[in-house]
């Protein structure tokens, strides 16, 4: 017989194992789905492991991948922290990157010291606003905030879309008729081409240092600010914040805009350090917003490990994408980042509980008699 | 009685633990036929571990239970079910949006009525010929939530008596009844004890002990102090084997006890509505002085909640207006409330009145974290924080391994002693209390009475609301009866008679 | 008159309205056994790509195939309910990361893409697909006939689904105790009721009806098999149930007014109504916002009808 006890205190070296124990069982279980479906699953992770972090390279375009990862694995960190389920990261990235090349194109030929800092504004305002409409309804209507603001994930596509595609818009390159028949954005100058830092033959984007800036305020926010306690408090009680005289609506709007803008610094991040252009089709194939949630659920919610986090499913996707093919079929990313975060959410089980196995108390084994009916 | 069959129940050495806990110790524990058995024991004795595990809710870790001399095992609680054992829970088990009819047949299965369709007109008809019987009357129809507290204890009975049980288990029955409606369960008990069905009556009231039982078993930490016969004992003796000494409890001394006659709060015809929007509070008005304690007695759901958080700003009026010190609040606004200088102690310690996965220092700040010296600029200070941790802790001997350890694993005394600390060093000018003492342990009873009353002499004027009229007869100077979101009247304690409260808690007078 | 504007867009409402109810109906059953479950849109896209694999290999005559393929659409998307399930009633994970989790692995870029991909499902035409009924031959009629006898076999099936979820809920025994059980799971347990098998079993009836509600887009509304192709029905389900009060004869209510919103765009275009696509597209996402919206203003009527323990565990012997 197996039972469950509530542990007395966290176990702190499951805190690590956790999460590294989920991403073997992962890939136990996507191998076992890849030998069912005639593929060969010690071969097929060799290569994602190769593409992913060991090939010439790959590091480098990891942590591309990684960017947008870590910023909206911080989104989701920075919501669900809070008890507040930001599951728009999708929309609020694709949003900081409207936002982020919109400004890059109008301030073409300004210096890169003028023009970078302007996107990533653009990024955090863009993404903030997009994430406060559905902030807003929770905190004022009591609406859902799971749904509105995965809704507006779709509305945020199809805008982008609208831009490129059924528009003639700003973002639009009109110049030339290859690019009226073919629809595409507008390139930005060279001058919006974030930095990247060399560092052991590695380049790490401009945008993945933002990240650990972000990650450190972070944890700075949650661990030694007014703001962050209340945050904590709302989180774990919303009755007992209440009773504490916390305002706890305008904390919730506060928190989705934080999440948002974080969000759409990723946004930004994909404009100026991979695409330099807006390109919904991409973007939206990509899912890094949904893929945030797994990093984020995956690092526990903590700022550093999500850096961490962000780097391992980086590799993981930048294979993912860069395989794609007949022997590599497209969905299994996406389901392997499914299995990970199933494991992870079993194996949370073991930090909080103690699952024992003991025998039936004895005396009791007899088969159960009832009153009356001998 | 008949002694000379086996006896309905017989609990052999059961013990079970949880984690940490050793809630049951090596039990024996037997009850004849027809025998109205009382089990006494402080919160925490292992009364309700003991009767979860006699109905299937809870399994031994050792040990054996048997019914009228036959062995038994109970997986499930549908197994204690089909033996004949019901249990009457303290905190309902009803569905509160299912009618009466509903509830009884939840889970059921017998010969006449297993079908897998409801056939709520032979269910009616059998809820009608039980309550006859046993003269609780009772709508069918009802759904929960309309019933007074008293009519679903009836409810919670009746399902028992549906069921076909031959052993009733009664988990602290009385306490939200009135004194006139535990008397009228008494006799219903009584009735049903003469079917020779059993019953079982778990309580820590020493009084209710005498009055109904015919023999008493005592439990303390875990284990069984001893069984006699409620003829040949007193409540002096049962409170010793209950508690292990002597118990006087801290009660207020006699006198007018007002010495300033400064008003710390007034309500002038106040109203507001419930959780559902409904009226729950009707024109109140009262005074409470600095230095003053006064009681509000009631029958729980009668307003308590509402006057409570209309005053500490969680809840809006609808009408009148609350004035704490001579000013008016706005109301609907904690914060204004806090910084006025209204303390408020909640009935839902773990979940409203700490944040259950904070630590214990976190939540000693939970007021405090805005000012210095805990925070400065919006930012905290770590340090401070637990340096007033460490001193509220030692202040009011407050029992937790470190500051840092969340505050859900505390004991519920521990747990209360964090809020006290923390509302009584912000040094209010007027303290609202619910249930303040509610299922804590005697020591803690007592801790928590002594704070309550060293804080009035302080010239803190206190609201205090229980529904436990012992509690308010020992502590308050002046006791306010709520009905029906009513005030019913106001008494002085000396001129106040159990009689007479109780009338007025039933709205009779 | 058959072709009047309103006629032509409450036929297709029903038609679009009708995996929208399915999925719905199902997520109202394991929300009411207090169990939320966020992986509707996953588990609908595993029921469409399985039932479409289903009728691209199974032979026979084409009813047969179609039904076969209906249960394995919903066999599929059980299983892949179960693991919701098995973590959040036995191991009691939270119920909302669990249910992301679902639609991450199973969702558009998860299982159900390999699924296709593997099978190399994409661009097939269907070999068979569910065609509209014409009911006593009375398709003509006016009005009604189009929009009520003129349908196909699975929404006829989605009425009758209505029609004993009611009867379920309120007039049987286990009924009486799924509502309990997500009303207040302390009490149902006391009363002998199985809190844990009841949660199962409607967590994977939930997962058994969406995927049929999946399989109506692979198998009518758009034969064939597309990566995402519910784009985003699963969650409108998911808030169709808030909007229903978690009553079933307003699920239906609801789901055709969702209908209607996802049908518009493509009624108005073949009307040469000129405006991006992306408008009509995103209009049933702005709605159902706004349908939400307008229900939980009047938050104390939405109390009445959620199930009091929905998104809880249940944990018996914790202290």
């Amino acid at each position: 017989m197996i039972r469950i006890e509530r542990r007395l205190t966290e176990a702190r070296w499951l805190v690590v194992a956790v999460p590294a124990g989920s991403l073997l069982a992962a890939a136990f279980l996507s191998g076992i789905i890849l030998a069912l479906t005639g593929h060969d699953p010690i071969g097929t992770w060799a290569r994602l492991l190769d593409r992913g972090f060991l090939a010439e390279g790959a590091m480098s375009a990891t942590f591309v991948t990684a960017t947008p990862l870590l910023l909206t694995g911080l989104a989701a960190a920075a919501a669900f922290r809070m008890q507040t389920w930001n599951i728009g990261a999708e929309g609020q990235l694709y949003l900081g990157a409207v936002g982020a090349s919109g400004i890059g194109i109008a301030l073409h030929d300004q210096s890169p010291v003028l023009i970078i800092p302007a996107m990533v504004i653009a990024g955090i305002v863009t993404g903030a606003a997009w994430a406060a409409i559905p902030g807003v309804l929770r905190a004022y209507t009591r609406t859902n905030e799971i749904i509105t603001s995965l809704m507006l994930n779709y509305v945020a596509g199809l805008l982008m879309t609208y831009l490129i595609f059924d528009s003639h818009s700003y973002w639009r390159d009109l110049s030339t008729f290859t690019a009226r028949v073919f629809p595409q954005g507008k390139y930005l100058s060279d001058s919006a081409s974030w930095p990247s830092l060399g560092l052991a033959g590695i380049a790490i984007p401009f945008g993945f240092l933002l990240g650990m800036v972000a990650a450190a305020a972070l944890w700075l926010i949650y661990s030694r600010t007014r703001f962050g306690f209340e945050a904590r408090v709302i989180g774990d009680s919303r009755a007992a914040a209440h009773y504490a005289g916390i305002r706890t609506r305008r904390k919730i709007v506060a928190v989705m805009a934080l999440s948002g803008a974080l969000a759409g610094i990723g946004g930004a991040s994909e404009i100026g350090d991979f695409r330099h252009v807006l390109d919904p089709r991409g973007l939206q194939q990509a899912s890094f917003g949904y893929a945030g949630i797994v990093v984020a659920a995956l690092a526990r919610l903590n700022p550093f490990a999500v850096v961490i986090v962000a780097i391992l499913l980086g590799g993981l996707s930048n294979a993912g994408f860069s395989l794609q093919g007949a022997t590599f079929p497209a969905g299994l990313v996406g389901t392997l980042q499914g299995l990970i975060l199933f494991c992870a959410l079993a194996g949370e089980l073991l930090v909080h509980y103690r699952i024992r196995f003991v025998r039936r108390a004895a005396p009791l084994a007899r088969a159960p008699e009832k009153f009356g009916a001998a | 009685m008949e002694a000379d069959k086996p006896p309905a129940v017989t609990m052999r050495g059961i013990t079970k633990r949880f984690p940490g806990v050793l809630a049951n110790d090596g039990i024996d524990f037997e009850v004849l036929r027809g025998e109205i058995h009382a089990l006494l024991g402080e919160n925490g004795a292992g009364k309700s571990t003991l009767s979860n595990i006699l109905t299937g809710l809870y399994r031994p870790d050792e040990g054996e239970i048997l019914l009228h001399g036959k062995p038994v095992s109970f997986p499930a609680p549908r197994d204690a079910i089909e033996a004949g054992v019901g249990m009457v829970h303290q905190h309902f088990r009803l569905a509160a949006s299912f009618t009466v009819a509903e509830n009884l047949v939840l889970g059921h299965r017998d010969a006449a009525d297993r079908g897998l369709l409801l056939e709520p007109r032979v269910v009616e008809g059998r809820i009608a010929d039980l309550s006859r019987r046993y003269r609780m009357p009772v709508n069918p129809r009802a759904r929960i939530w309309q019933l007074s507290v008293g009519e679903q204890q009836r409810v919670e009975i009746l399902k028992v008596l549906y069921r076909g049980a031959r052993i009733l288990i009664l988990d602290e029955p009385t306490s939200q009844l009135t004194p006139q409606e535990a008397e009228q369960l008494f006799q219903t008990l009584r009735l049903i004890a003469a079917e020779q069905r059993t019953i079982i009556f778990i309580s820590h009231k020493l009084e209710e002990v005498m009055a109904v039982s015919n023999r008493v078993t005592v439990l303390r930490r875990g284990k069984v102090i001893g069984t006699v016969m409620t003829g040949n004992t007193n409540t002096r003796e049962l409170a010793r084997m209950m508690v292990g000494r002597e118990v006087v409890f801290t009660k207020k001394k006699e006198g007018p006890a007002q010495a300033e006659r400064q008003v710390a709060l007034e309500l002038r015809r106040v109203s507001a509505n419930g959780e559902l929007g409904t009226p729950a509070l009707h024109d109140i008005n009262l005074q409470v002085h600095a230095g003053e304690i006064v009681g509000v007695a009631g029958v729980a759901g009668n307003g308590q909640r509402e006057l409570a958080e209309v005053i500490t700003g969680l809840r809006r009026r609808t009408a009148g207006s609350v004035i704490v010190t001579g000013r008016q609040i706005r109301g609907g606004d904690p914060l204004e409330a806090i910084r006025r200088g209204v303390a408020y102690i909640p009935d839902d310690r773990l979940g409203t009145g700490v944040a259950p996965s904070l630590s214990v220092a976190e939540n000693l700040v939970l007021k405090a974290f805005r000012r210095p010296p805990i925070s400065t600029q919006g930012l905290l200070h770590p340090g401070r924080i637990r340096t007033n941790a460490v001193d509220l802790m030692q202040r009011f001997s407050i029992g937790a391994s470190s500051p840092q350890v969340p505050a859900r694993q505390l004991s519920g005394g521990n747990i209360q002693k964090v809020l006290l600390a923390r509302e009584l060093s912000s040094r209010p000018l007027l303290l609202v209390a619910s249930s303040p003492t509610s299922g804590l342990d005697v020591g803690a009873t007592d801790i928590v009475r002594g704070l309550l009353l060293e804080t009035a002499g302080r010239g803190v004027g206190i609201l205090l609301i229980s529904e436990d009229l012992d509690e308010i007869l020992a502590l308050a100077d002046r006791i306010a009866v709520l009905y029906d979101g009513r005030i019913r009247g106001v008494v002085e304690r000396q001129d106040a008679h159990v009689e007479e409260l109780g009338l007025m808690m039933a709205g009779a007078a | 008159m058959n072709n009047t504007i309103l006629v032509v867009i409450a036929a297709s409402a029903i038609s679009y309205g009708t995996p929208l109810l399915f999925a719905a109906l199902g997520e109202l059953l394991a929300e009411r056994s207090g169990v939320l479950n966020l992986g509707v849109e996953g588990m609908m896209l595993m029921g469409a790509v399985s039932g479409f694999w289903a009728v691209q290999t199974i032979g026979g005559p084409g009813w047969v195939v179609l039904l076969v393929a209906v249960l394995v659409a919903a066999l599929v998307a059980a299983a892949t309910s179960l693991i919701h399930a098995v973590l959040t009633i036995s191991l009691r994970a939270s119920q909302i990361v669990s249910g992301l989790a679902l639609t991450i692995f199973a969702g558009a870029s998860g299982l159900s893409s390999y699924v296709g991909h593997v099978a190399s499902l994409g661009g097939q035409p269907a070999r068979h697909e569910f065609a509209a009924i014409d009911v006593l031959g009375l398709k003509d009629l006016p009005i009604i006939g189009p929009i009520l006898l003129h349908q196909n076999a699975l929404t006829y099936l989605s009425w009758a689904l209505v029609a004993v979820a009611l009867f379920y809920l309120y007039r049987t025994r286990p009924g009486l105790h799924l509502r309990a059980v997500g009303e207040s799971p302390a009490t149902a347990d006391a009363m002998g009721v199985n809190v844990t098998v009841y949660r199962y079993v409607h967590v994977m009836l939930g997962g058994a009806l969406a995927g049929i509600g999946g399989a109506f887009f692979s198998l009518a509304i758009t034969p064939g098999w597309l990566d995402g192709m519910t784009s985003g029905a699963g969650w409108i389900a998911i808030a169709l149930v808030i909007f229903a009060f978690w009553r079933p004869e307003l699920a239906l209510v609801g789901a055709y007014l969702f209908g209607a919103f996802s049908s518009l765009g493509f009624t108005l275009q073949t009307r040469q109504v000129h405006l991006p696509p992306e408008v009509f597209s995103s209009l049933p996402y702005l709605m159902t916002i706004v349908v939400l919206v307008l229900v939980s203003t009047g938050w104390a009527r939405q109390r009445l009808g959620a199930p009091a323990s929905l998104g809880v565990p249940y944990v018996r012997e914790e202290r």
